[in-house]
């Protein structure tokens, strides 16, 4: 295989999931480009990413503190009415000294999600105004390590688990955190399903490479 | 212009980029981080996370996950223990979740992981029946959803609260969260192109 110099390779592509070598071909707009072995995304081509990603990462904030605030679930029990929020559960580990079962906790159900959010909004900023060629690089860097450490999915499905082993015992309120914290699964999802990383990176490359010619 | 192997070009674990193979320590042309190729090195570090999974789940087993506190008496649950009790009352997908995830899933990555760390370094599984790739990107992906359970403890212990009823989180939930973590660490540790090296 032959070469010009060593930023040809970026038009070269590994697939994630089975490691074949692929080379990168310009796709329409919109569309996916698959890996003809195991049929894994290798790429996507989307000509408005930064609107796209700002816009999802906003509202993806804004349903999170919308998740954070308000109550996620209220039970009626022998008379007594109890709600829980995300912090209160944290909070509530701490309390009785599970201090690394609550620190774990607030890393993968708060922390985390919270800084890809923020992570993703300020990127996407950047981008769209074409600055911070040192800070993006980091940003991104920071990002691929604490992606697969969010669990807010899990979470999700945790909460209605310990609900069922409640139906029987308490009357059951879902709260608008509840719904809040769907939004935000779904959001999270659809964005680590559709911008892959490596795309922000391209991204980044091609905006820079703009700002040179300039 | 630069003539190379297709074999000696490498990817990147953190940004994806395709760099070459220099044999020694590489760093990413992109973002700089360190592309191991000590063989040795990358599996040992994957070993420790996982033996100290493996220790962490044995008290995760014996000791109580959960404990409920009602009008004066206390009754502790193992993990095993809530399963067959979600069981016996009926509760048979929860019972079942409850299995997959704090039981199967960590089992299964224990040997999923400790098979791809022998293999490896050993001339084990050479005849591609199972595609080691496949294998590992399935425990990526399953592999948090064993936490399940010590959501639903900490749910359970902060909405449960009253005067006579309490429900508190029990020392496993500690044990087992301290597992599911180094699992997760110790496959994030494994380096996926030493399975290429030994194809």
């Amino acid at each position: 295989m032959k070469l010009e110099n060593e930023d040809a390779l970026d038009n070269l592509i590994i697939c994630q999931k089975c490691f074949t070598l692929h080379e990168e071909i310009p796709i329409k707009d919109g569309t996916k480009a698959c890996c003809s072995e195991c049929g894994a995304i290798l790429y996507r081509y989307d000509s408005k990413l930064i609107d796209h990603g700002l816009a999802l990462s906003l509202t993806g904030i804004v349903f999170f503190i919308l998740a954070n605030v308000f109550p996620l679930v209220q039970i009626e029990i022998l008379g007594h009415e109890q709600f829980i929020t995300i912090p209160k559960t944290i909070f509530s580990l701490f309390e009785s000294g599970f201090y690394i079962v609550g620190l774990i906790c607030a890393f993968l159900i708060f922390i985390f999600p919270l800084m890809i959010f923020t992570i993703n909004m300020l990127l996407f900023t950047l981008l769209k105004i074409k600055r911070g060629e040192k800070l993006t690089k980091e940003l991104l860097i920071l990002l691929s390590h604490i992606t697969p450490w969010s669990m807010t999915d899990i979470f999700l499905i945790s909460i209605l688990v310990a609900l069922v082993k409640l139906i029987g015992y308490a009357q059951i309120h879902m709260g608008i955190a509840f719904w809040a914290l769907m939004v935000f699964v779904l959001i999270d999802l659809y964005i680590v399903k559709r911008i892959h990383l490596s795309e922000i990176w391209m991204l980044r490359k091609r905006i820079l490479l703009y700002e040179d010619k300039k | 212009v630069i003539e190379i192997d297709e074999d000696k070009l490498i990817r990147c674990p953190v940004c994806g980029a395709v760099n070459i193979d220099k044999n020694k320590e590489n760093s990413c042309r992109r973002c700089g981080s360190k592309i191991y190729h000590h063989r040795s090195f990358s599996t040992e570090k994957s070993w420790a996370f996982l033996i100290t999974a493996m220790i962490a789940y044995i008290p995760a087993n014996l000791y109580p996950m959960l404990i409920t506190k009602q009008f004066g008496t206390e009754e502790g649950s193992t993990l095993l223990g809530g399963v067959v009790m979600l069981w016996e009352h009926g509760s048979y997908p929860i019972s079942m979740i409850i299995f997959v995830a704090s039981i199967l899933i960590p089992v299964l990555k224990f040997l999923v992981l400790i098979y791809l760390l022998i293999s490896v370094k050993y001339p084990i599984g050479k005849d591609k029946k199972v595609n080691k790739h496949k294998l590992y990107y399935m425990t990526e992906v399953i592999g948090p959803w064993s936490m399940i359970d010590v959501f639903v403890v900490a749910i359970l212990a902060a909405l449960i609260h009253l005067a006579n009823i309490q429900i508190i989180a029990g020392t496993a939930a500690t044990a087992f969260a301290i597992s599911v973590f180094f699992t997760l660490l110790a496959a994030h540790a494994f380096d996926e192109r030493l399975i290429k090296e030994y194809e």
